[in-house]
This record gives C-alpha cells, structure tokens and sequence, in this order.
C-alpha cells in the first residue's frame, strides 16, 4: 500500500508539488503523468526517501516515509530516473549487494541478470552497457526480492518496443504478485495499457485523478475500452491544458483516491 | 555494512588512482633514500633512520593532499547515489562504507610504495632502525584516515565536484603551511617566557602539524621537531604522542560523523 497525504514539496521557492494526496493500493497500478517539470519525480523521490517532504505525509506498507524511512524502504522497490550508481559500477557488483542489503540468497542476482538477458554481461560496467541494457538490468535489480510497493519514475526510457514490452510485463507479474506499483510516464500507451488509475499533475498539483474512462468523460472526449490508446493523447492535452487555465473543476476523484 | 564496504572496495579498486598512488610513492620513497646524501658527495643508500625522517616531510605533504582530494570527490559522488540511497540502508553507512573502501585502497597503495622503499633500503643498508620505518608507516595511515574524512566531509558538505576540489585544495593549504605561518606569527607576537599550551592546542587543531610532532617524535628527532613540538613535550611529557594519536582519532571520526550526518538529513 503506497498512501500519499497532502504531500507538498518546494525547491527554491518554486511549488514542485502541492498538496497531493493518492492511494494505492495492493495489486493496483497508478499512473502519473503531466509535462515535464510536473512534479513526478519529486512525488516518487520523496516515497523513495530521496527528498523530503516540506509538508504533508506519506507511507509505505503503513511505514512513515520520514519517521520510519529505513523500514519504509525495505518494503518498497525504486528505479530513480537516472541511474543512481556511478557508470563505473561493475553490474555484478551492484547485484551482490542488492542480494546483500535485502538478504536474499546470492543465486538472486544470477536470477534478475538472467531474467534481463544480460548474464553474459555481468562482468561489464553500467556505462559499458546500452541504454537499453542499462535499463533493463536497473530495472532487474531494483525489483528483486519481495517488495510491497514499487516506484518507478519513466521505466521505458531509452527503450525499444520490445524493451517496453519487458518493462509492462514486469509491471504486470509485480501487479499479480499484489504489489502496489506507482509509475511516472510520458508513455501514454504504457499508461494506457496499464494503469487502473492515472494522476494528471500539472505545476505541482494533481489536476485529476481516475481510471481512464473517467479521465476521457472529464476530458469530454469519446472512449471506449477497445480502443483505449487511441485517445489518451487527446485526453491528456485537453486535462495538462485546463489544468493550466486553472479549471479546478475538473478534479475528479474515483475509488481509493484521497 | 560489510556488502556495501566491499561494493565500494571494488570501485575504489577498478580505477588507476591507487596504482598511480602507489608507483608514485615507491618512486619518490626510493628517490629521497638513495639521493638524500648526494649533498655530501655520497651517492648511496641512507639507513631506516635517516629516511624516516626524510620521508616524513614527503608523506605529510603529498598523503592529506592526496587523501583531501579523493576524499572530497567522493563525498560530492555521494549526491548521484539515488539508487543506494533508495535501498534499504542507512544513508550514513553509505558515507561511512566509501570512507571504509578508499582508506583500505589508498592504505595498501601507500603499504606497497612505501614497502617497495623498505625493502631496498633494508637490503642496501641493512636493517638497523627499522621500527622508526614502520612508525613512519602508522604516521602516514594515521593522517590519511583523518584528512580522507575530512575530504569526505568537504564534499558531501559542497555537492558540486568542482567545489568540493576547490574546498580541498584550500583545506591542504591551510593545514600544510596556512597554520605553520600562524604559529610563527604567534611567536614573533607574544612576549617571551612560556606558550607551551597554545602551541600544544595548535597541534591539535591541526593534523598535519599534529602527525608531524607524531612522527619526530617517534623518531626521537627532538632537534628538529620544531617549536610545537618541543612545546607539546614540555605541556604533556610522556603522554604527548598518545594526545597527538587520539587527537588524530578525532579528527577522523568527528568529519566522519558530521558527513554522514549531513547526507542523511539533506535532499540528494
């Protein structure tokens, strides 16, 4: 369970994000997305414990993101936007001690490279790697073991179409697992395809959040399940721009969202 | 804490740092053994003594530089760890683990270059004084430990690499010679008669001048330990090389403390 409170963070004056407050829940996926500078990041490196909150509240499996933020993190998975290690990090390296810091057995890290495909590669560096590889085995390392909640801020980056594919099953076997998966994207079609539920941010703030059909009738565009890619670029810049005009009507909450 | 000291061993091990390190050291240790009595018309190889005290001057200058420098990068690299910090482990073991794996690195660059210079001098001119050599030894780890946490403090304090190398470089003058021409002008200063405690205090304060009293005296190189030196010998007696070690201690475990500190409690 990810369940975010008011949660509001400023960088040098500048509202990065305001007030936002989701839910997510076991087995659920949730989408955020918005134009760059929305606050995606922000929202996913305060869960992660990367930043800090300025206001607001946010827990992990029932654990303060703040006050408890090393039990907190051991029941979430995290894959940041960059990479996060120095480039001249040794793969195998990095799952060694992925193995070590959430006690699993050390055939894991064999595990997650294999499922990766880049076994062969273990013994090379990250910056050595493409950027595709580079992803899926930051995206293999980050999600071994049993974790409750998952992060991932723009997980198909760099990727071709059947690293994307990799990148939505992983998703998906997480989401079967029963794990809470909040994923920031500029994908629409990952969106789409596999978010129960999707928040707009605009400027910081969550202009809408629901399920896709919601979004569309919020929108005032026609939708219908069998082509539910389709529109969602429609969607999305019809809600990004009134989000802009400041149409606080549009706010739209569905479900477990707070 | 064991797997991330040895995941940053293995980083600090893949780059050339350590072996330039180390070739450097063993270069310049040979060098001063052989060539320190070429003023005198005698080209051959001094005694463990005499190199010591030579080497002494060298280690204080070049190991916190060194050590300032590698220290501070790595306090800065510590900000582009979003990966780590997002696992499940203390930020300050992330601190404490890289200040672990460049000790034990730069430690067994300066053992070799240092050993290298050993062994030859010990083969040429015999073994005589060779625990002055091995206090030596201690000397330098000793400095490294402090001016490595220092650096590590500098950059996780600075963020930017630039800045952090700039802060080092800084620091490394000011403790190498800035309080040196400090205690000079003290001296010329005060009045005569006794200032054996402010001098002591200034030992303390900083641990390239508190390493070299270290060092001479081990050594027993009471003519030339200087004024701190003397004055600390007089203030403390006995006890001054046991001061100056854990003054040495403080100085390694309080920049530690404060940089781990600071990176947990900041944003990255």
């Amino acid at each position: 369970m990810i369940e975010l409170d008011r949660l509001s963070k400023s960088f040098g004056g500048r509202a990065a994000l305001a007030d936002l407050s989701a839910r997510v829940a076991p087995g659920e996926v949730v989408a955020l997305v918005g134009p760059n500078g929305a606050g995606k990041s922000t929202a996913l490196r305060i869960l992660a414990g990367i930043l800090r909150p300025d206001r607001g509240s946010a827990r992990i499996a029932g654990h303060d993101i703040v006050r408890e933020s090393l039990e907190a993190r051991k029941h979430l998975a995290y894959l940041p936007q960059r990479l996060g290690v120095p480039a001249s990090t040794v793969l195998w390296d990095l799952a060694l001690l992925v193995c070590r810091v959430r006690g699993l057995p050390l055939e894991a890290a064999e595990t997650a490279l294999e499922s990766a495909g880049l076994l062969p590669r273990a013994g090379a560096s990250l910056g050595e790697l493409s950027g595709g590889q580079r992803q899926r085995a930051m995206l293999a390392l980050a999600t071994m073991g049993r974790v409750d909640a998952l992060l991932l801020d723009e997980p198909s980056i760099n990727l071709d179409a059947e690293g994307s594919e990799e990148v939505r099953a992983t998703i998906r076997e997480a989401r079967d697992r029963g794990v809470a998966v909040l994923f920031a994207s500029h994908h629409l079609y990952d969106v789409a395809a596999l978010a129960d539920r999707i928040v707009v941010l605009v400027d910081g703030r969550a202009v809408v959040q629901g399920a896709l059909p919601d979004l569309a009738r919020a929108a005032g565009v026609p939708w219908t399940e069998a082509s539910a890619e389709a529109p969602i670029e429609r969607i999305y810049r019809v809600l990004v721009a009134r989000g802009r005009a400041g149409a606080a009507e549009l706010r739209l909450i569905r479900g477990d969202a707070a | 804490m064991t797997g991330l000291v040895s995941f940053e061993l293995s980083g600090a091990r893949r780059g050339r740092t350590a072996w330039v390190f180390a070739a450097a050291f063993a270069a310049a240790s040979l060098t001063i053994a052989v060539v320190g009595l070429a003023a005198g018309g005698v080209i051959t190889v001094q005694g463990f003594a005499r190199t010591s005290v030579s080497l002494l001057q060298l280690v204080l200058w070049v190991v916190p530089l060194a050590a300032l420098l590698l220290g501070a990068v790595a306090g800065a690299e510590c900000h582009d760890l979003e990966f780590l910090a997002g696992l499940p482990v203390p930020r300050q073991r992330i601190v404490l683990a890289r200040w672990a794996a460049w000790f034990i690195t730069l430690a067994a660059a300066l053992l070799v270059g240092l050993g290298a210079a050993g062994v030859v001098v010990g083969l040429a001119a015999g073994g005589a004084d060779a625990p002055r050599y091995l206090a030596l030894l201690v000397v330098a780890l000793l400095v490294l430990a402090a001016s490595l946490a220092l650096g590590l403090w500098l950059g996780v304090a600075a963020r930017s690499r630039v800045r952090a190398i700039a802060l080092a470089v800084v620091t490394w003058f000011v403790l190498a010679v800035g309080v040196d021409l400090a205690a000079i002008a003290v001296l010329a200063l005060l009045p005569p008669g006794p200032s054996g405690w402010g001098l002591s205090l200034l030992l303390l304060a900083d641990p390239v001048d508190g390493a070299r009293a270290l060092g001479l005296g081990l050594f027993q190189a009471d003519v030339v330990a200087g004024p701190t030196g003397a004055a600390l010998r007089r203030v403390l007696g006995g006890w001054g090389a046991v001061v100056l070690v854990a003054g040495l201690g403080l100085w390694t475990a309080v920049p530690l403390a404060l940089a781990g500190r600071r990176y947990a409690g900041r944003d990255l």
